[in-house]
């Protein structure tokens, strides 16, 4: 098998040239997808759901945001994108302001 | 100047009876109508749990507060409540921009859904000439 492969690499410069462009973008391997571990692409939730604006009275939707210690999380966490993830934090610590979330768990 | 919208939301005693906060109320919108402030909505929340406890306090009762108003007005009221007996917390957040650029934000989307749902329609007709052309 491994000669093979050294074959089909002789072969693969020879094709390149032949115009068999199968083999090719089989044997280059670059764009192969399955070479990466499958990583579901996160949406921002906001963008998704078409929300404008963050309300921080909305508690329930902040909660979602934030574990149980309150912490605000990193975007790479939810997937937000950058501008609404901006709002949510204005939104979190304008709710910490009038204790509708907490800054740290007791 | 012009007049913005702002929200204040208030916290008060939660050992206070209903009628007192109601009062006490009544006492808030009294300062911003007294700075030629013009209330829109007031949303009574009711006792709710606090987050973290303010000053001994662990429930509160919430009261917002959405008017117009010039600016000015926010400095006077929030002075006021300052020292108001039983309001434990208060905020303020000015909305008119936010909530207008929502709304710019909602009405450029319906447009940007429209032209899509128009191209989405006028695929097909150069679909069938493709396919003419492939046989």
């Amino acid at each position: 098998m491994s000669s093979g492969g050294f074959g089909g690499g002789g072969r693969f410069g020879g094709g390149g040239r032949g115009g068999s462009d199968k083999d090719k973008g089989g044997r280059g391997g670059k764009d192969q997808g399955k070479r990466y571990f499958f990583r579901r692409r996160k949406v921002c939730k906001f963008c998704a759901d078409k929300i404008d604006y963050i309300d921080y009275k909305d508690v329930k939707v902040l909660q979602a945001f934030v574990p149980e210690r309150g912490k605000v999380l990193p975007r790479r966490m939810f997937g937000t994108c950058a501008e609404h993830q901006r709002k949510l934090t204005l939104a979190i610590k304008r709710a910490r302001h009038i204790a509708l979330l907490p800054f740290a768990a007791e | 100047m012009s007049d913005r919208v702002y929200e204040i939301i208030f916290i008060a005693d939660p050992n206070l009876a209903e009628p007192d906060v109601d009062a006490l109320t009544t006492h808030v919108q009294g300062y911003v109508e007294k700075d030629g402030g013009r209330i829109q909505k007031i949303e009574k929340w009711g006792k709710k749990r606090l987050a973290y406890v303010i000053g001994k306090h662990r429930e509160g009762y919430y009261v917002l507060i959405v008017f117009e108003g010039p600016g000015s007005v926010v400095k006077e009221v929030e002075r006021r409540m300052k020292v108001t007996d039983g309001i434990v917390k208060f905020l303020t957040v000015r909305v008119d921009e936010d909530l207008r650029k929502a709304e710019r934000r909602k009405a450029r989307r319906v447009v940007e859904d429209e032209k899509r749902r128009g191209r989405g329609t006028s695929r097909p007709t150069p679909g069938p000439e493709g396919e003419g052309v492939a046989l």
